[in-house]
């Protein structure tokens, strides 16, 4: 059993790591909102090191990050094509019928490309550094504002949390009913209405795990005196440090730069 | 310590799951239930932390009245739960995180969270474990965690509940050795189980019975009581079923519930008897018997192989490329330490490493190893749900390579997956069943007297199942109808993989006497198991698997002649080839053998010890022995 491993956690002790979930949270929103408002490749350039400088200080192995990233690359290509067909400008280069592409429509289908990738580079580097449990808590925190206005935030980060949990089990549980079913004649290719009933055979036995398994982990949580937000204490309570200062400065920096850039002061 | 009068209680408010327990479990006590599927165990242990309530009289936990639900969160950190399944009982991704839970919900200060953190791991011997992802640790590493997490709340009493059912030997030896550490400082320790092995070790035993205590005592008055415990859907444990047999041959002995207690008495009669000048000789008949322990039918059926795998090797994680330049490098290292290199490597990417094996026609075939060996992976190359990567898979004649015959073999090499129950999906029994033959394009005819045929030979009758949805059926014939649908592709081989996990002693013997019908009836059987017991009771012969390569393969006589190397990779050896070990360390000069079942060893015990020499007669049906073993089901 292959061991899943979409956007989970790589366990490390790096700068990066220890940073306040918070922090990254909300640099990482930052980081997006930035990434989006580049507007050239000059642009990307800083956005691109910014990249490359947290990886090398968390200290993630390449490998783990293009695996974690893989799932996520097949948007970027679907972006990319819609872009090269329709965002037409400058010289033709290719037609067919009513589809075509021109210089335009490449250079900001290779654009579009990079930058998509950045953001899920950048956004990556969140959920590989960060383990679930505090993300979910960080995520709790930075919406305990809006509780005021009735926002469960504590049942959100809840629930977050325990659906990160339960992804690998679920794949893996997945993977062993349609190994079993396929062990009794289903084939995975067998025209829509056999992609239909393979669907169900495997989806059912999932959805009657889900049930089971949600019965079973309540009672645990349960037994464990969960009860709610009210007088729980955290093992690592959060806190900012010097770290996370650091870290609002260097991406305040990556901000400043795609401003300037964007301006075309330099 | 836990009081309970007249606890009565109904999840239905018609049929009760309890009704009226009373009973006391003393402080510093190991108290050990034991009872069937559904004699209401599970629904008793959540009444004692305050999961359930019960519907008539009270449960007082430490002083506490369980139903006062200002006293919940007291009462439950004080009984703290482990329950049986290690998949979902865990909440966070990390191990400290998921230890932290319980102190957290209860408001304690961060700095001793992390202290009863640390002490809680030290405890199970998870230490150095603390930022280890929940997801990838083994099953008895996850029921470790899940007692750290209870631990972490400082509880007074720690119920388990079949938290070993669904570990292998290693994890289960693992688990038990915590909480015997624990008992032993003081933790009074409320155990469910099917093991009656593990209730021998307790200082009470009660066994429930339709929601009542149908036994109560202690293990040495409980688990000899053969008759009663049949009743109740439970067996013995192996060392009184040789005891009993013993007696029942004249020899003066009492059936001892531990077996080192057992090995002593016997040692000791064995003494008497020599110093007497009486004792039998056993050298006489030896050759004799160890002739009769290999299965004369092996020989008929050898010549023709139906699964046959030569140099297989499989990694999940390399490429093509990784591979070949994996075989460079170890070439380069030398080829004379090959086996050694991968064999002890725990960071091995090979799943499977250089595996060759046969399957002949009409063989039962045992696969034993622990989790991680291999097992799985093989299984899954046996029809072509893996195609292989080296090495080749011929089954009845098909290159598995090959993508076409790869999928044409599923047809005939049927494989019943762990817990098979779990895949059911439609609507009624009958549909299910048809699922397979459906798949194959068959007429509705051919299905229709398949689904029938399929459904009788699980001991399941059409007329009254069929339709019935999958869901309202009971476990033990969820798993018979999911038996059916792998039956109903008429496949020449069935693979079985862990058939007994999470049955009850009842429900087991029944399933391995199903089992053993249809290997009669002609099917070739290659059953995956990590009880050896149940590997000994039917076996023609034994492949061992660990870290990916084959590592013993004979009769299972053969097999277990290697107690100590089995023992060295985490499996143990059936009971009575345990105990046969354990006497002859005692100076009983015994044959080491062919004893793997009680009724051999038993023979074998009673000409030493009478000298009678009926033994032989016994020993040389190798088969009928077999058979009557089982059913006594020890």
């Amino acid at each position: 059993m292959e061991a899943f491993s979409f956007g989970s956690y790589y366990p490390g002790d790096s700068t990066i790591h220890r940073l306040d979930p918070r922090t990254k949270l909300l640099l990482g929103f930052v980081f997006l909102i930035t990434t989006l408002t580049v507007s050239s490749f000059r642009g990307l350039v800083p956005v691109a090191s910014f990249v490359v400088l947290i990886y090398a200080v968390s200290r993630v192995p390449l490998r783990r990050v293009l695996s974690s990233m893989a799932p996520l690359l097949a948007i970027v290509v679907v972006v990319a094509v819609l872009n090269l067909f329709s965002d037409q400008s400058g010289r033709i280069l290719w037609q067919l019928g009513f589809l075509q592409i021109s210089e335009g429509s490449l250079h900001s289908a290779a654009f579009m490309a990079c930058r998509l990738t950045l953001m899920m580079a950048g956004m990556s580097a969140i959920t590989l550094t960060t383990p679930t449990l505090d993300l979910t808590a960080g995520f709790e925190r930075l919406l305990a504002p809006f509780a005021c206005v009735g926002l469960p935030a504590h049942e959100l980060g809840m629930i977050m949390g325990i659906a990160l949990r339960f992804m690998p089990q679920f794949a893996t549980e997945m993977k062993q009913t349609a190994d079993a079913q396929a062990s009794r004649g289903a084939r995975v290719t067998g025209g829509p209405l056999g992609g239909v009933r393979m669907l169900g055979s495997v989806a059912i036995p999932l959805f009657t795990g889900v049930f089971r398994h949600a019965e079973t982990l309540s009672a645990a949580m349960d037994a464990r005196c969960y009860h709610g937000e009210q007088g729980r204490t955290r093992l690592h309570a959060l806190a900012f440090g010097r770290g996370d200062a650091l870290a609002a400065v260097v991406t305040a920096l990556l901000l400043i730069c795609v401003i300037v850039i964007n301006l075309q002061l330099v | 310590m836990i009081e309970c009068r007249g606890v009565s209680f109904s999840y239905d408010g018609v049929a009760p799951a309890l009704d009226g327990i009373d009973l006391n479990i003393e402080e510093g006590e190991f108290f050990c239930i034991l009872g069937g599927n559904g004699s209401g165990k599970s629904t008793f242990a959540k009444h004692l932390n305050a999961l359930l309530q019960p519907d008539a009289e009270t449960v007082c936990v430490n002083g506490m009245d369980a139903s006062d639900p200002e006293l919940v969160y007291d009462i439950r950190s004080t009984a703290g739960m482990v329950f049986q399944n290690p998949d979902d009982q865990l909440v966070a991704t990390l191990v400290e995180d998921d230890v932290a839970f319980g102190p957290e919900n209860l408001g304690v200060e961060s700095a001793q969270i992390a202290q009863r953190v640390r002490e809680a791991l030290k405890a199970v011997g998870l230490v150095g474990f603390e930022r280890h992802e929940t997801h990838a640790l083994s099953g008895g590493q996850k029921q470790r965690v899940a007692l750290a997490g209870v631990l972490a709340m400082e509880p007074r009493v720690l119920i388990l509940d079949e938290a070993s059912s669904m570990l292998d030997p290693r994890g289960r030896k693992g688990l038990m050795k915590a909480c015997h550490a624990l008992h032993e400082r003081g933790m009074t320790i409320v155990m469910i189980t099917h093991f009656m092995e593990e209730a021998a070790e307790a200082d009470r035993v009660a066994v429930f019975r339709a929601g009542r205590v149908a036994m109560l005592g202690t293990p040495d008055e409980i688990l000899t009581q053969a008759d009663e415990l049949a009743r109740l859907n439970l067996d013995m444990p192996a060392s009184c079923c040789l005891g009993r047999a013993l007696r029942a041959k004249g020899v003066p002995v009492h059936a001892q519930v531990r077996e080192a207690d057992m090995v002593a008495e016997v040692a000791q009669a064995y003494t008497e008897r020599s110093e007497a000048g009486t004792a039998g000789q056993s050298s006489a008949s030896q050759s004799e018997i160890a002739d009769g322990a290999v299965p004369a039918d092996n020989e008929d059926n050898a010549s023709e192989p139906v699964i046959e795998i030569s140099h297989l090797s499989y990694s999940y994680s390399l490429s093509a490329r990784e591979r070949r330049r994996w075989h460079k490098r170890s070439a380069a290292e030398g080829a004379s330490n090959k086996q050694t290199l991968w064999g002890n490597d725990p960071s091995s990417p090979w799943a499977l490493r250089d595996v060759s094996l046969t399957v002949c026609r009409g063989e039962f075939l045992g696969l034993a190893g622990h989790t991680g060996s291999g097992k799985s992976t093989l299984v899954q190359h046996l029809n072509g749900l893996i195609r292989p990567q080296e090495g080749s898979v011929y089954a009845l004649g098909l290159d598995l390579v090959n993508k076409k015959d790869a999928a044409a073999v599923k047809a005939k090499v049927g494989v019943v997956f762990q817990y098979p129950e779990r895949q059911l999906f439609a609507e009624t029994v009958a549909q299910d069943v048809a699922f397979g033959p459906h798949n194959l394009g068959l007429s509705q005819a051919e299905v229709a007297r398949r689904v029938a045929s399929s459904l009788a030979r699980v001991g399941l009758d059409l007329a009254t199942v069929g339709d019935k949805s999958p869901f309202e059926l009971s476990g033990g014939q969820q798993r018979r109808v999911a038996f059916a649908g792998v039956l109903a592709m008429e496949p020449e081989v069935l693979v079985l993989d862990e058939p007994m996990a999470g049955l009850d002693p009842a429900a087991r013997s029944d399933f391995l006497g199903l089992i053993d019908r249809l290997h009669r009836d002609g099917l070739t059987v290659v059953m995956v198991s990590h009880s050896m017991d149940d590997l000994a009771n039917c076996c023609d012969r034994i492949v061992v698997m660990n870290e990916g390569t084959v590592f013993a393969e004979g009769t299972p006589a053969q097999v277990f002649a290697y107690a100590d190397e089995l023992k060295s990779i985490g499996l143990g050896v059936p009971a009575a080839q345990r105990m046969a070990l354990a006497l002859a360390r005692a100076d009983v000069p015994l044959r080491l053998d062919g004893l793997y079942t009680v009724e051999s060893l038993a023979d074998e015990l009673a000409d030493l010890l009478i000298g009678c020499s009926d033994g032989s007669s016994n020993v040389s049906d190798e088969a009928e022995s077999k058979t009557v073993a089982r059913e006594e089901g020890c």
